[in-house]
């Protein structure tokens, strides 16, 4: 489904991401981990086009992606989530949802100058409220939600853009155990909609119980591939992860 | 039904000539808002669009003997083009680097006024400028009533799914891509709309004064029109069209203290700014 090839991304001298190969298979739960700067991030964002690589291929279902901009791949069905959540913060949490409507309104504009309010979707961004948690508390501020609500809004922000592949950076991160739990209980809900998932994560229960294959990165390039469990039993991997005199 | 009983109210012609300005200052303060208030972008060349409308329907209407009715719409939509233009900038710049731009636009704007004297006839002004409607009374009216469609348009416009763009891009531009938005066209549709505006403001201010000289069109007025979307309340449909009539009578009402009037004005303003960081309309909003 997506599928890129020697992907690279220097900032400065830093080699962020260098020549990552790699190809998420439709439908499924594809995880992205690796040591602190080991430059998933980066990636995610050369993926959803917040940045642009300075070389490589990079294809979604057979069509280029290289030069073009996030909201066009957002309109071919790539959605997202930030690891620093960026919500519409003033804005009520129907609204945040509402607004990931955004490229499926196709009303012409002088109907808005006369009618206004189009309630479309609102049934649907209910729904997703809901989905998520949420629904009872629609019309607050997302800025006054707490951090884990904070991040499942964002879930169901990005949702809303009706996405083939969504892309999360760290959803678990600074969630409590009840939350990651209901998390990861939203994600194979996610999956089973037929929506694939790549998922950069630390939270080894997330990725070792949900995830079918892992893709591993360190020092911004490729170390490993394959299921959860090869991945464990990965001798280059721990290194990473623990440091090389753990590797006997 | 306020609007329509106020010039019953206020009959002496100065008072209803304030009431006159007083309906242009709302037309500029919803068209400032749109972009800043909705927008996000922090937009202080608002005033050359303003000049924009005002000059080129003038010199339509005193050189090439255009009807009013036509000279209008070809200066709104001058100034709708004038405000792509700056768009075509203000996507590529935010914040202070942006109103710094604009800024420099209004200026640039002003200059062009003062200098092209073949056609603008400079600082010398352009005279003898008949209103579309022969009395004060019926101006007021025809100003008003467009005010108001604007405003019920705008307020539509702002409750649509492009509202919630429109506000999507104000507060994160980057997630606001990530759903699919493109914010350069939308931000620039904001510049155009707004401008257009603004320009249909100006086609009724050299007619209602009579003469047309840049010095009405001075970057002191695009930060009258912030002060008006500010206090009132930015981001709200009612906020600036309070704050557009608070800051063209305030002004009028305090003539009676002489030189002290402008540190008044002052003193107010920065007192509003202070304690009711939401503008005036934030008080109604509290008090629901």
């Amino acid at each position: 489904m997506l599928q890129a090839r020697a992907l690279s991304k220097s900032f400065g001298g830093v080699r962020a991401v260098h020549e990552v190969t790699l190809a998420v298979p439709e439908k499924m739960i594809y995880a992205l981990i690796g040591p602190n700067g080991a430059g998933k991030s980066t990636l995610l964002n050369l993926l959803s086009g917040i940045y642009q690589p300075d070389a490589g291929e990079l294809t979604f279902r057979g069509e280029n992606l290289i030069g073009l901009p996030a909201y066009r791949r957002a309109r071919l069905g790539i959605a997202r989530t930030f690891q620093k959540i960026r919500l519409f913060k003033q804005l009520s949490l129907l609204e945040n949802v509402r607004a990931g409507f955004h490229i499926h309104q196709d009303a012409p504009l002088w109907r808005y100058l006369v009618r206004g309010g189009s309630d479309r979707y609102d049934a649907e961004a209910r729904e997703l409220l809901q989905f998520v948690g949420l629904g009872e508390r629609m019309h607050e501020r997302a800025g006054a939600l707490a951090y884990g609500q904070q991040r499942m809004l964002e879930i169901a922000r990005a949702l809303a853009t009706r996405p083939r592949l969504f892309m999360l950076d760290e959803p678990a991160a600074g969630l409590n155990a009840a939350e990651v739990d209901f998390l990861l209980q939203r994600l194979v809900d996610v999956s089973r909609r037929g929506i694939t998932l790549l998922v950069v994560e630390h939270n080894m229960d997330l990725v070792m119980n949900v995830a079918q294959r892992v893709f591993v990165m360190d020092h911004g390039v490729p170390l490993y591939e394959g299921t959860p469990r090869e991945v464990q039993a990965n001798r280059a991997v721990v290194a990473a992860y623990l440091g090389g005199e753990f590797a006997a | 039904m306020l609007v329509a009983a106020a010039p019953w109210l206020i009959t002496t012609p100065y008072w209803r000539g304030i009431l006159v300005l007083c309906a242009m200052n709302v037309l500029l303060a919803l068209s400032l808002n749109l972009v800043m208030g909705y927008t996000g972008q922090l937009n202080l060349g608002q005033s050359a669009f303003y000049a924009i409308g005002a000059y080129v329907s003038t010199i339509l209407i005193k050189t090439y003997h255009w009807n009013f009715w036509l000279a209008a719409p070809a200066a709104i939509i001058a100034a709708g083009f004038l405000g792509l233009a700056l768009a075509a900038f203000a996507v590529r710049l935010r914040g202070h680097y942006l109103a710094i731009a604009s800024l420099g636009f209004a200026v640039i704007t002003y200059q062009v006024l003062v200098n092209w004297e073949s056609v603008t006839e400079g600082v010398r002004g352009i005279y003898g400028i008949l209103p579309p409607v022969g009395n004060t009374l019926g101006l007021f009216y025809l100003i008003a009533g467009i005010a108001l469609l604007v405003y019920l348009a705008m307020d539509n416009l702002v409750r649509s799914p492009v509202g919630d763009t429109l506000r999507a891009i104000r507060e994160d531009e980057i997630s606001a891509a990530a759903l699919g938005v493109n914010g350069a066209l939308w931000k620039a549709f904001a510049f155009g709309v707004g401008a257009a505006i603004a320009g249909l403001a100006g086609c009724f201010y050299p007619g209602f004064v009579g003469t047309l000289v840049p010095d009405a069109f001075n970057i002191v007025e695009s930060f009258t029109m912030l002060a008006m979307v500010i206090v009132g309340g930015m981001g709200t449909m009612l906020g600036p069209v309070i704050g557009a009539i608070v800051l063209t009578f305030l002004p009028e009402l305090l003539r009676g203290f002489g030189e002290l009037r402008l540190m008044i004005y002052g003193v107010a303003l920065t007192l509003v700014v202070l304690f009711l960081p939401g503008g005036i309309a934030s008080c109604f909003k509290r008090a629901r």
